[in-house]
């Protein structure tokens, strides 16, 4: 019988013929990871008892929360863990400055098809983008993988989610996956794991593949992916020497559903305070006034997404009493945007470059806002307090609508500005 | 605050150049309830981390050169005031944190070498009219530069939108 | 009856009176700035003291939003929201939001800084604008509220120290190096509520950004105000922003001088104030070789784009990489100066080298943004301060020229540019 993506690579990591929904392997990721929380992490690690983390070649540690540190306490918590990955010799490690880890783990060739990846970070399913197989895990399940290399993992059901019809002008991944995600509801993949297909996910870039992954998150999914394709080995050429097995789905697996969308009618997508499944089509919402639009993270920080904003905001002035954040997902995807003149026509209209890193996205820094504001964001969530304050609110859509908004200082439809 | 400038009151002494990131610490700025700001008086001063537990209400802190020199911060005058201290004597003020004194109506007096006459502790007796200062518990006395002029009619007035009233309400 | 020194004629001017070293004068204000430390308690103190009462002149009065920009917590974006509502309530047009720079370099760029003026906001370092020969001065929240209120101001006329300076240097010596050695060579005790005059050919030829930079550490002088005559180049600078023809205001001849001091540059090496005062001066090759975990290149003493080109030529010069333990933060001071460096092909050199370029404003040297400091990092900066403590407690800071500070995080020690 047929077997679905996930049980084909946990199959494989567990040295099995097949292996069933539901069914328990234990398997050997070949990444593990970690950010800012690693000194938490390496604090379970020593309270287990261990000394040294059974597979360092695994380890891939990037400083993106809070960079470069804004509070002593995050100064001390970096320190911490630079003295944790030299006492460990760990090598794959990225210190503040390099960008955000689901960026990052790619552009340095730790993200490959066929891999199993887990992180201590939900955004982790991410890297399904690539092909692999990628598990957001808490703080304790990734100590536990550093001190014996291991860890165990249920076997998921699927969803098998095939994107049809044409893309209309203003449109992108993240109104696709904006849409699934208020179809299916914030909860509607739990524990799943979505494969994306069809001719508009063959159609679409790495980066937009990437947005797809990165929210299915938000539908509660354990792991998102795009099967490896042409575009995919292109994207990871020069990137890694490792070797490496694509593994595709079988054309007779079993899914749990199938689900079919035809995007030829759909609009750009707005999801409202404060759960990413209320969503609506953006000209349900156009004209609330926004104070803070943010384009960046994860989710929508790559160059694609800055080229389109510039499209939007080339030669114009965002409105007055609004601010623009840009945040590159990481120090290539900024330096590409030099190179192109995106980042010089972005500053010219107003906005606020800021250093690759996970910004305002968490709260943490870098665009806190303040009592009833409202912030329109290309990121990936919307919960309240998600960006440090409680009484405000944050509206989610693409890096077209949010250039777009930036410009009327009100929620704004992008297909009026391309 | 006494407004005829005369002062009993503890002595606490601390050294030269403290700056207003000890006086008040710049993580602190977003502040702007002035009970809140009193809450981190002098915490940066080595030695004086628990100032604000042990500070008792008329207190007076000695220092010497240059006290307050750094920030225009006015939290650095305000946690003073709201902790109750009476007065600031230090043998020099950097020339911020001495307007804002001014402008709050919180006593100020430079006196030379004031640090090699107090210890942490003594009872001082000060009259700001004069520049008079008595150390009760050594039994001497020293004078510094006496309260007068335009500092003294705004101060006089509890500081300067007490001065402004009669102006500002002239305008109206 | 002797002549008047530049701030003697200057308070004669505004205020109507022969303002003589000593006096009090109430003298006549062009501009009071608040900056988003200080803006929202002058809000407060304004609103307290006179309730809805129209300002003098809203014309004349400045938002810089410097200090947390984008805001880092709650508080400050609360802060900032305040301001901003004050803006819009009291129909002030100059509010220069988060995505402007450094304040003053700011009203510098917009042509609001004249010689001869006399302006008052909440920053220590106001007087930089001395740069230009403007009075400018840091006051308390409730000295800038009156001027909101009166437009006017007291002020105790200070005596002048005429300082005129001698000799030749040559690069890597610097505007800074020229500051640091006066700073180290001056009785503090004397300087103190001083003006300073600057005179002689090493300040005649300084440019701008080398006049800003002494200029701005007057206040670590401890004196009030450093006045720099402005040259026909700079006057035609501001005269082309600001719309009209200015002048320099110039001391009579026969001006009183509380004292005049000489000092010889000849042959000035690059210096470097060491923990934990700015004038615990020592030449840069005594302390070479001190270990370095952060460098931060930016400030409103050294964030021009003539700094960051040294720097980057450095750091070109020297390999392109900073050393793999350091962190490099660079702060341009405004957008002007961003533009400026992002055209000039400078971002791509830092981002290349490892650097994190951070948005215009203060950055760092505010503390709270942009790498904050842990328990016994070290860092160098080219910054105005470095107080005990100041960015993050148990951390230690150096004051150096940028060029320096690029060679000390190429080489991760304290170094001489090669």
């Amino acid at each position: 019988m047929g077997q679905t993506f996930a049980q084909k690579i946990l199959a494989r990591k567990a040295g099995l013929e097949e292996v069933e929904p539901g069914q328990i392997v234990t398997v050997q990721p070949d990444k593990l990871l970690t950010h800012d929380n690693t000194a938490a992490i390496a604090k379970i690690f020593r309270e287990i008892g261990v000394e040294r983390v059974a597979r360092p070649e695994i380890n891939v540690i990037v400083l993106d929360h809070v960079v470069p540190a804004a509070t002593e306490g995050h100064a001390t918590n970096h320190q911490q863990i630079r003295r944790f990955v030299e006492e460990q010799g760990i090598t794959h490690f990225y210190d503040v400055g390099e960008g955000i880890c689901h960026q990052v783990l790619p552009e340095k060739g730790h993200a490959l098809p066929g891999y199993l990846i887990v992180g201590s970070d939900s955004h982790t399913p991410t890297h399904g983008a690539f092909g692999a197989f990628a598990a957001g895990i808490g703080r304790t399940e990734a100590a536990s993988v550093m001190a014996t290399g291991e860890i165990w993992l249920m076997v998921p059901h699927s969803f098998r989610v095939v994107v049809k019809g044409g893309l209309p002008k203003g449109v992108y991944s993240k109104d696709i996956v904006l849409y699934i995600i208020g179809d299916l509801g914030a909860d509607g993949a739990d524990y799943r794991s979505v494969e994306f297909a069809g001719p508009v996910v063959e159609e679409m870039s790495i980066a937009s593949r990437m947005v797809l992954c990165n929210m299915a998150a938000e539908m509660g999914a354990k792991a998102g992916v795009v099967e490896p394709d042409e575009k995919t080995r292109s994207w990871l050429t020069g990137r890694t020497s490792a070797d490496f097995q694509e593994v595709f789905a079988d054309p007779d697996a079993t899914y749990e559903r199938v689900i079919e969308y035809d995007v030829t009618e759909l609009d750009p997508q707005v999801a409202r305070p404060h759960t990413v499944d209320n969503m609506v089509p953006i000209t349900e919402v156009a004209g609330i006034r926004i104070d803070q639009a943010f384009i960046g993270t994860c989710t929508n920080g790559r160059l694609e997404d800055f080229r389109v904003a510039a499209r939007i905001l080339r030669g114009r002035r965002i409105a007055p009493n609004t601010r623009l954040l840009i945040l590159p997902a990481s120090r290539e995807v900024l330096l590409a945007a030099l190179a192109d003149g995106i980042i010089a026509d972005l500053v010219t209209a107003g906005a606020v470059v800021l250093n690759p890193g996970c910004g305002p996205c968490l709260g943490a820094h870098q665009g806190v806002m303040a009592p009833g504001e409202v912030t329109l964001s290309t990121a990936n969530r919307n919960f309240k307090g998600r960006m440090g304050c409680k009484e405000a609110e944050i509206y989610l859509a693409s890096p077209a609508a949010v250039a777009a908004s930036a410009l009327t200082g009100e929620i704004a439809d992008p297909r009026e500005f391309l | 605050m006494s407004k005829e400038f005369v002062f009993r009151g503890r002595a606490w002494v601390v050294g030269d150049d403290i700056d207003t990131d000890m006086i008040y610490h710049g993580s602190y700025l977003p502040l702007t309830d002035p009970k809140e700001m009193a809450k981190h008086a002098l915490e940066y001063v080595p030695g004086m981390e628990d100032f604000v537990e042990r500070v008792q209400p008329g207190d007076i802190l000695v220092t010497g050169k240059n006290f307050g020199c750094g920030s225009s911060r006015e939290h650095a005058v305000i946690t003073l005031q709201y902790n109750d201290v009476a007065a600031v004597i230090a043998e020099s003020f950097s020339r911020i944190f001495y307007r804002n004194a001014v402008n709050l109506g919180f006593p100020i007096l430079e006196v030379p070498d004031i640090t090699e006459e107090v210890e942490t502790g003594d009872e001082l007796e000060i009259d700001a009219n004069t520049g008079r200062i008595r150390n009760v518990t050594k039994g001497i006395e020293v004078r510094g530069t006496s309260l007068s002029g335009l500092e003294k009619e705004i101060m006089t007035a509890g500081g300067l939108f007490g001065y402004l009233k009669a102006e500002l309400q002239a305008e109206e | 009856m002797s002549g008047k020194t530049i701030i003697e004629k200057i308070l004669s001017e505004h205020s109507g009176a022969d303002a003589r070293a000593g006096d009090r004068v109430w003298a006549d204000l062009d501009l009071a700035v608040v900056r988003d430390f200080g803006g929202p308690n002058v809000v407060l103190e304004y609103e307290k003291q006179l309730g809805d009462k129209p300002v003098w002149d809203p014309q004349k009065i400045a938002m810089t939003f410097d200090y947390q920009a984008p805001a880092k917590v709650v508080l400050v974006a609360n802060n900032q929201r305040a301001c901003r509502q004050f803006a819009v309530k009291h129909g002030v047009p100059h509010v220069f939001d988060v995505n402007a720079g450094i304040g003053q370099h700011v009203l510098l760029e917009h042509g609001m800084v004249l010689p001869g003026g006399v302006i008052i906001g909440t920053d220590s370092h106001m007087n930089l604008l001395g740069a230009v020969g403007s009075f400018s001065t840091g006051m308390g929240t409730t000295d800038v509220a009156a001027g909101w209120a009166t437009g006017r101001l007291w002020f105790r006329v200070p005596e002048t120290i005429k300082i005129t300076f001698k000799g030749e240097y040559d690069y890597p010596a610097s505007a800074k190096d020229l500051t640091l050695f006066l700073l180290s060579k001056i009785d503090k005790s004397k300087t103190i509520y001083k003006s300073l005059e600057f005179y002689g050919q090493p300040i005649d030829s300084l440019s701008l950004a080398g006049r800003l930079t002494l200029a701005s550490m007057v206040t670590e002088m401890e004196g009030k105000i450093g006045f720099i005559t402005p040259n026909q180049s700079i006057l035609d600078w501001i005269g082309e922003r600001a719309g009209r023809s200015v002048e320099a205001v110039l001391p009579d001849e026969d001006a009183a001088y509380k004292e005049e001091w000489e000092f010889d540059v000849s042959g000035l090496e690059p210096l470097i104030a060491c923990p934990d005062n700015p004038d615990n001066v020592k030449p840069v090759r005594e302390v070479a070789g001190t270990r370095v975990d952060e460098v931060f290149i930016g400030s409103c003493t050294n964030g021009r784009f003539e700094d960051l080109k040294v720097a980057a030529e450095v750091l070109q010069g020297m390999g392109g990489k900073v050393a793999p333990h350091v962190r490099l933060v660079v702060t341009p001071a405004t957008t002007e100066v961003a533009m400026e460096a992002v055209e000039a092909g400078l971002y791509e050199t830092f981002i290349k080298a490892g650097a994190m370029v951070t948005n215009q404003g203060c950055s760092l040297c505010t503390i709270g943004h942009h790498g904050v400091l842990a328990e016994g990092d070290v860092l160098v900066s080219t910054g105005n301060r470095n107080f005990r403590g100041k960015l993050g407690k148990g951390s230690q800071a150096y004051l150096a020229g940028p060029a320096v500070a690029a060679a000390t995080a190429v080489k991760g020690e304290i170094s001489l540019p090669e």
